[in-house]
């Protein structure tokens, strides 16, 4: 994407920004999906990108667009956790289940990606949010903590539970594919 | 010509910033890790956009309202049909209380339980004063109301109080947001007329 489409956008281009929209909105509403579910994916994507061109004016180039951008989404998202009430519950470390390992289905051609995705759709949504915004969208504890309201060992030990198990989806989905 | 301010570097490839975050690596053989590199994204099924553009196009006070607020248009909704509802039940139920104990559920909302209460601005430390000799009349003269009544009033304060909080909330993360503003302005406002026509009714008085 041209970089001059991001500074025609600040400057109120909304033609501009429908191609700054076009450039980002699969990784936007990717991270969207996974960490809110299909279901809201769209509508929140949606609210991601209203809430970007409220804010272009305060984007300074000191940082990649694509960064400001995906920060900004990570915030709305984890806003609507906060206004929907639902923080708290996401976040009981102790509380929630250990899931089940199982196998995704197989498909007849092994894919890493799709199959991540598969098996993060299928973790707790506490530790599905910490893996996401730690090992996908790169933010440290100390920050992942700041954003959820909870503390560097729950998002440790969260993330340590995700990584965990989705090793061991991912294990089991390779071997059900080379069994066959 | 560009701008100077926005030289850097473009990272709109997919995937150009994925990876964990260096305090708490995976091995680069990880094979977790090497699935975070695959993981792909595709555009919605439908396009988004007009929905958008649609939203861009609002004057800037309802664009940023409706994105910011739409939790709380649902509140403020929730917390009319609540005091409607709490008052309307206040004004018309049949009235049989004990002759000594008038209730007069329709005083004027907008005149003062008793002479020393300062009429709010809504100002905050007038608006804290207010509450708090409101909230001192409820106490030293709640008894006198009816249960049910108490039971009323204390589940529209509760339902005013959550809207306060939300919309302070959201205006720690939006300050100069005018609707959030105006919201809150109305919850409070909502909470002294609620609380001066309950201390009319503990009190009364006009």
């Amino acid at each position: 994407m041209p970089v001059d489409d991001v500074v025609l956008a600040v400057n109120g281009d909304t033609a501009a920004f429908e191609r700054v929209y076009h450039a980002h909105v699969p990784r936007v509403r990717g991270l969207a999906r996974r960490m809110a579910g299909p279901e809201a994916a769209d509508e929140l994507t949606q609210d991601i990108f209203v809430r970007a061109w409220q804010k272009l004016g305060t984007f300074r180039g000191e940082s990649a667009f694509a960064t400001w951008l995906h920060r900004l989404a990570v915030n709305v998202i984890v806003e609507r956790f906060r206004t929907l009430g639902t923080m708290r519950d996401r976040f009981l470390a102790d509380g929630e289940p250990v899931l089940d390992v199982q196998p995704a289905p197989a498909r007849s051609r092994p894919d890493l990606g799709m199959d991540l995705d598969a098996a993060i759709a299928r973790l707790p949504e506490g530790s599905r949010t910490v893996f996401l915004l730690h090992d996908v969208e790169g933010y440290r504890h100390d920050e992942v903590a700041g954003l959820l309201g909870i503390s560097v060992g729950t998002s440790k030990s969260q993330l340590h539970r995700a990584r965990h198990t989705l090793r061991a989806l991912l294990h089991a989905r390779v071997n059900t594919c080379e069994g066959r | 010509m560009m701008d100077a301010r926005f030289r850097y570097q473009d990272e709109t490839r997919a995937g150009a910033m994925r990876g964990p975050a260096a305090d708490d690596p995976l091995e680069s053989t990880d094979p977790l890790r090497l699935a975070i590199g695959a993981l792909a994204d595709t555009p919605p099924e439908a396009d988004l956009w007009p929905g958008i553009e649609a939203r861009l196009r609002r004057p800037a006070g309802g664009a940023r309202s409706i994105t910011i607020t739409l939790p709380q248009l649902a509140l403020a909704a929730t917390l009319l049909m609540a005091v409607s509802a709490g008052v309307s039940w206040l004004a018309l139920r049949p009235a049989a209380p004990p002759a000594e104990t008038p209730i007069r559920a329709v005083a004027d909302p907008i005149e003062p339980a008793r002479g020393d209460v300062a009429r709010a601005t809504f100002a905050d430390a007038q608006y804290d004063a207010a509450v708090a000799d409101l909230e001192r009349i409820l106490q030293e003269d709640g008894s006198r109301l009816d249960p049910q009544t108490v039971l009323v009033i204390e589940r529209n304060l509760r339902a005013i109080d959550e809207a306060i909080r939300q919309s302070r909330a959201a205006l720690d993360a939006d300050p100069a947001n005018t609707y959030l503003n105006s919201h809150l302005a109305d919850a409070r406002r909502r909470k002294i007329e609620l609380l001066r026509r309950a201390a009319g009714l503990s009190s009364g008085g006009d």
